[in-house]
């Protein structure tokens, strides 16, 4: 008899750990509405001071290391800063976030990597005037980003 | 909305174009208008999440995405959904080619 409650309660711990991970989506407009509002803090291109206090309100800490996310099809120079390609892939990763100092605001997208996610994305933004864009992934737990330096010849204010 | 989807091998690799103003706060301004822009994006297959983005008014003009997940979906069916600031929502399908 008592073996067998010893078998009842074993059958429903292994019940419980098999409970399914919730699948829930995530809105960062609602989770971190405060994340949006961060302003770039001068004109300079290479003040990367708004993108770096949105990276810890986002992740939590501001130690970045480089490596790990590249960068690809991002151009040098961007003729029409109403639309500008950027492109980004790395092997693995929890959160992606894209990041710019040429608007006002700093945080461009915040990607969640699903399970069946491959980090390989592509997205075309608007750049007011020359500026950075910086491309932040969270990996293992661990942050890495890569920066390129974008000049924009005409602003995408204009729309 | 749209979409291309195509599956090689064990990846499926997905563009498409949302049909959207994206007019920032300072393009509002300037137009007299209300800022509205797309602010959540996410594609599913067989109604599991593939791809998820929080996105701000900085996209361009009738975004264009690119992404990429695993699996070789052929003959399945993508959604992708989105969500604007002022709560409009619009979805887009297309078949896995």
């Amino acid at each position: 008899m008592q073996r067998r409650n010893f078998l009842r309660l074993g059958l429903g711990a292994v019940v419980l750990g098999l409970a399914p991970l919730s699948v829930m989506a995530k809105n960062y407009r609602e989770e971190l509405p405060e994340v949006w509002k961060i302003k770039n803090k001068s004109d300079k291109p290479d003040d990367l001071s708004g993108i770096n206090e949105a990276i810890k309100a986002i992740f939590g800490t501001d130690k970045v290391e480089e490596g790990k996310i590249e960068l690809y099809k991002t151009p040098d120079i961007a003729e029409n800063g109403a639309v500008v390609p950027v492109n980004f892939k790395t092997e693995k990763a929890s959160r992606i976030a894209l990041l710019q100092n040429a608007n006002p605001e700093a945080l461009v997208a915040i990607w969640d990597i699903p399970e069946l996610g491959i980090p390989d994305y592509g997205v075309r933004i608007k750049m007011a005037k020359t500026g950075t864009v910086v491309v932040v992934a969270e990996i293992d737990g661990k942050l890495y980003k890569a920066s390129k330096l974008v000049k924009v010849t005409a602003g995408g204010c204009g729309g | 909305m749209r979409i291309k989807a195509k599956s090689k091998g064990d990846i499926t690799e997905v563009k498409a174009v949302l049909k959207h103003p994206m007019l920032s706060y300072d393009q509002a301004k300037a137009k007299g208008k209300e800022p509205n822009f797309i602010v959540y994006i996410n594609a599913k297959v067989d109604d599991k999440i593939v791809y998820e983005a929080s996105t701000s008014q900085f996209l361009s003009k009738n975004p264009f995405i690119k992404f990429k997940f695993k699996g070789n979906h052929k003959g399945k069916e993508i959604v992708i959904s989105w969500i604007d600031l002022k709560g409009n929502k619009k979805e887009g399908k297309a078949k896995i080619k």
